[in-house]
């Protein structure tokens, strides 16, 4: 849809397009907005519920991998303690502690205490085996807790400042089946933690009850020992997560990383399993939720502003063509039409206007013929005309018409003598004075000839007695005139009127060329009214015979006999009005 | 093929072209493989590219070997070393002490993963276990306290055996290091020693005649690269005189001999492929602490057993991991 530019005076200043746009932007995307604001809430909340869910209980398989380990050991380690110390079984209980270390690669150490306390041998992955040392172990912490609960897990402690290793010390059934203490090599569970993986790139690690790292799948990290800054970080995480009262928490890992982390317990030794999971990964499906709400966005505040300005276009366009339209009709151009088919009310808008462009033409058309029709016609008659079929009255036809003829005597001479303005004055007091009759009689006024007039009665508009009221009317046209003659003659012009008026068959229509036409009569009887005007004096009104015979009675007349005329073989009879001024009176009072 | 075609092919092939490009220019990186050894033994086997081969470096696209064997003879090892710095290389893996000695003096700052190089902290090679300080990092040996340990399991299996020949490479502080652990351990036993330090390969026929003069009733051979050459004709000697011997490393015992207890060299074959594979990642050497070796072997070989006419107690073939039947 082609829209275009309105001329820039004329541009509103708050254009219906952006008010359009605007109301459709916010219809489409302040309910997307809220939507999305919503839902990116609700979901993050949701997902990081589920996030929380996820690594808790990843955290709690993997502190159930770290303590299946341990059990492992425990569970072999009882072997050793199932028999009683007697008298030759020192070669069975070596035995157990033999096929223990075969089994058990992590355990490096195994030390076998009797009933009383006494350590009976101590098997070693890198030392001499001692055998019946009997050094007295009664009063070790181990043997006491093992004996107390049958299960004790020492400290972590790390040999040579590095290597991770666990003592264990379990009690047999009876106490006197002694005490066996292992020491575990914890850098062997690192096949454990490597082995946890969580979500894509996330792993598990080990804090010990003092905070040490014992596992991770970095092993370098472990074998670091107290003082490392990156197993310093992850204490951190512990020591936020234990002051929050939360099982997860966010926070920065060895590597620097930014981590969602969950802790779980690891019962027997005291430790802390814990996972870790890079954020940007954990929060991934967030921030794919948060992405798509935003492209939704984006996508409906497209589509909102293309729909508004789709609308807007739909909806300026045919205004602005109404508008112009109303222009063309302004400037009077009613031929075009205007074309708007959108099938809604601006469509019947359109129509209405097209209607009115077509009213309007005809009026104006109409209001032109009169115009033209007052220009021979009294304004009341040319109202008539056009009212009614006009065409047939303006038509050509033969008639019975009166024709009056009229004119200034001695004007000629006048206007040789003087100036233009003069000359003009004087004809324009001359037709005022007659203007208001002529129509007032509703007669045709066919020419003006400088100071002469030829008027028609009877044609186009046929009326009663057409030659009385013609004389009526020149009995009112001589009384006007010689009033202003008399004022004329006082300023030293002498100058007369004369009428002539004849009744007779002549032809009546219109004459001329496009655009300039007038209606006149041609016959005899023009030729006849102009001869007897000019035989007129001054202040006389002359009538032929077929007038005053249809006058008759109604008016005093006075023959003048036979009247030789230009361009008459024989000569005519006139007649006068008898008294000007009293007839004038009386046909006063009588009108 | 229309231009839209065209155009179209060729921006779905850029992303391709930039990763090939990515691909072809990536570092390959160069890896010093330093031993005292023979070639294609230890970390110079192609079991050492297999470890590098699980850590996603295949030879010869991403990563490139320079693999340097002195086969015995010292003196060769700096000037190895020299070249390697003139390559230069990412890491040196060196296996020894002499060859960690000889890369630490002339390496520059090129890190180094030592092995076989006893203990790194002992020697002066690193500051702690935890925190190595310097380029070196590796993974050290048990290897003093072992002696005594593999003496007491000679015993074990032997209970017979009193006087025990100690083998050594003598010009090694290591390896005396080694011998001397042996005889306290000999001595808390009441067990004899009989000391036959080495100094070349000719000396081992000094020391056949030895024992030949005065017989013990078993060796313990300390396992160095001077020992290793000579293996051969230590276990042929041994078999020859039906002396139970017990070696280092379970090669030995394929090799022929009764037993041996050590690391499992395998394992830490694949840790100093895991350090090396930390280092080219970018780690900083002096920040990987030194690792220890975590599995031990007992390896026993029955067929020798036999020809000595012995019978290995249950209580070795118990917690023996390799038992050559």
């Amino acid at each position: 849809m082609s829209v275009p530019d309105a001329p820039a005076a004329n541009r509103p200043r708050r254009p219906l397009i952006q008010k359009y746009l605007a109301a459709l932007f916010i219809a489409v995307v302040v309910p997307l907005l809220a939507n999305g604001i919503s839902e990116a809430w609700f979901g993050y909340r949701d997902q990081r519920v589920m996030l929380g869910q996820r690594l808790r209980s990843e955290a709690q398989s993997a502190a159930g991998k770290i303590q299946g380990f341990l059990d492992d050991i425990t569970d072999q380690l009882r072997w050793t303690v199932q028999l009683p110390w007697r008298e030759g079984t020192d070669e069975q209980h070596r035995f157990d502690v033999l096929r223990l270390m075969s089994q058990a690669p992590a355990v490096v150490d195994v030390m076998l205490i009797d009933g009383s306390g006494r350590e009976r041998l101590h098997v070693s992955r890198v030392n001499p085996d001692i055998v019946n040392s009997r050094v007295d172990h009664s009063q070790d912490p181990a043997v006491i807790g093992a004996r107390a609960s049958r299960l004790w897990y020492g400290p972590v402690t790390l040999y040579g400042g590095s290597e991770p290793h666990l003592a264990i010390a379990v009690a047999g059934p009876r106490a006197a089946n002694g005490v066996t203490l292992a020491v575990i090599n914890l850098k062997l569970i690192w096949d454990v933690i490597s082995s946890i993986h969580v979500g894509q790139s996330g792993d598990a690690f080990v804090l010990d009850g003092a905070g040490r790292l014992v596992a991770h799948p970095d092993i370098s990290l472990v074998l670091r020992g107290d003082d490392d800054p990156a197993a310093a970080r992850l204490r951190e995480l512990q020591q936020a997560m234990t002051a929050a009262g939360e099982d997860t928490t966010e926070g920065i890992n060895a590597e620097h990383r930014p981590v969602i982390a969950a802790m779980a317990p690891i019962s027997g030794p005291g430790w802390a399993a814990f996972v870790e999971e890079p954020a940007a990964e954990a929060f991934a499906p967030i921030r794919a939720a948060l992405w798509r709400t935003g492209l939704l966005l984006l996508l409906g505040a497209v589509f909102a502003a293309g729909l508004g300005y789709l609308l807007a276009c739909r909806m300026v366009g045919p205004i602005r063509l109404l508008g112009q339209g109303a222009e063309r009709i302004g400037a009077g151009r009613f031929d075009q039409k205007i074309e708007i088919t959108t099938g809604d009310e601006l469509q019947d808008l359109a129509q209405r206007f097209n209607e009115m462009a077509v009213e309007l033409a005809l009026s104006q058309e109409r209001s032109e013929r009169i115009a033209r029709l007052k220009r021979f016609l009294a304004p009341q008659v040319a109202e008539l005309v056009e009212g009614s079929d006009q065409e047939k009255l303006l038509d050509s036809h033969r008639a019975e018409v009166v024709v009056i003829f009229c004119d200034l005597r001695g004007f000629t001479s006048f206007a040789g003598r003087a100036g233009a303005e003069e000359v003009m004055g004087l004809v324009q007091e001359y037709y005022e004075a007659l203007g208001g009759i002529i129509t007032r009689h509703e007669a045709t006024l066919t020419c003006f000839m400088g100071d002469g007039l030829m008027l028609l009665l009877n044609a186009p508009v046929p009326c009663p007695a057409p030659a009385l009221r013609g004389l009526q009317m020149a009995v009112e046209m001589q009384a006007a005139m010689q009033s202003v003659v008399s004022s004329w003659r006082a300023r030293g012009h002498e100058i007369g009127f004369g009428v002539g008026l004849a009744k007779g068959p002549a032809t009546v229509g219109r004459i001329g060329y496009e655009g300039r036409s007038d209606y006149t009569a041609i016959g005899n009887v023009v030729n006849l009214a102009s001869r007897i005007c000019a035989a007129a004096a001054d202040g006389q009104i002359l009538i032929d015979q077929a007038a005053a015979a249809e006058i008759g009675d109604a008016y005093p007349l006075t023959p003048l006999g036979t009247r030789p005329l230009r361009g008459f073989s024989e000569a005519v009879p006139v007649f006068s009005v008898a008294a000007a001024s009293p007839a004038g009176a009386v046909l006063h009072a009588a009108g | 093929m229309t231009i839209l075609r065209r155009t179209i092919l060729a921006a779905s092939a850029l992303p391709l072209l930039r990763a090939g490009a990515l691909a072809q220019s990536s570092k390959t990186y160069r890896v010093g493989l330093v031993s005292i050894g023979p070639p294609e033994s230890g970390i110079l086997s192609p079991g050492m590219i297999q470890n590098f081969a699980k850590r996603g470096y295949v030879e010869g696209r991403n990563i490139e070997f320079e693999r340097r064997a002195a086969q015995g003879k010292p003196e060769r090892l700096p000037g190895f070393i020299d070249e390697l710095v003139a390559k230069p290389v990412d890491v040196i893996v060196t296996s020894s002490y002499p060859a960690a000695a000889a890369a630490k003096e002339r390496g520059g700052k090129i890190p180094i993963v030592v092995i076989n190089s006893g203990d790194p902290v002992a020697t002066g090679l690193a500051a702690s276990l935890a925190h190595p300080g310097s380029n070196i990092t590796g993974v050290s040996e048990i290897a003093t306290e072992l002696s005594a340990k593999r003496l007491a399991l000679l015993k074990e299996a032997v209970p017979s055996v009193r006087a025990v020949a100690v083998l050594w490479n003598a010009d090694d502080f290591g390896m005396t290091l080694r011998y001397q652990a042996a005889e306290v351990e000999a001595k808390r036993a009441g067990m004899l020693i009989v000391p036959l330090g080495v100094h070349a390969p000719d000396d081992f026929d000094t020391a056949f005649s030895e024992m030949t003069k005065q017989p013990p009733d078993a060796i313990l051979m300390v396992t160095d690269i001077l020992t290793i050459l000579n293996r051969k004709r230590v276990i042929d000697f041994a078999r020859e005189h039906r002396l139970p011997a017990i070696y280092e490393y379970a090669r030995l015992v394929r090799d022929g001999g009764l037993m041996s207890y050590g690391p499992d060299e395998a394992g830490i074959a694949d840790r100093a492929a895991g350090l090396a594979d930390r280092i080219l990642k970018g780690a900083n050497p002096a920040d990987l602490p030194l690792e220890l070796p975590s599995r031990f072997q007992l390896a026993v070989n029955l067929q020798t057993a036999k020809t000595l006419d012995l019978t290995i107690p249950e209580a070795i073939l118990v917690r023996a991991d390799d038992v050559v039947e």
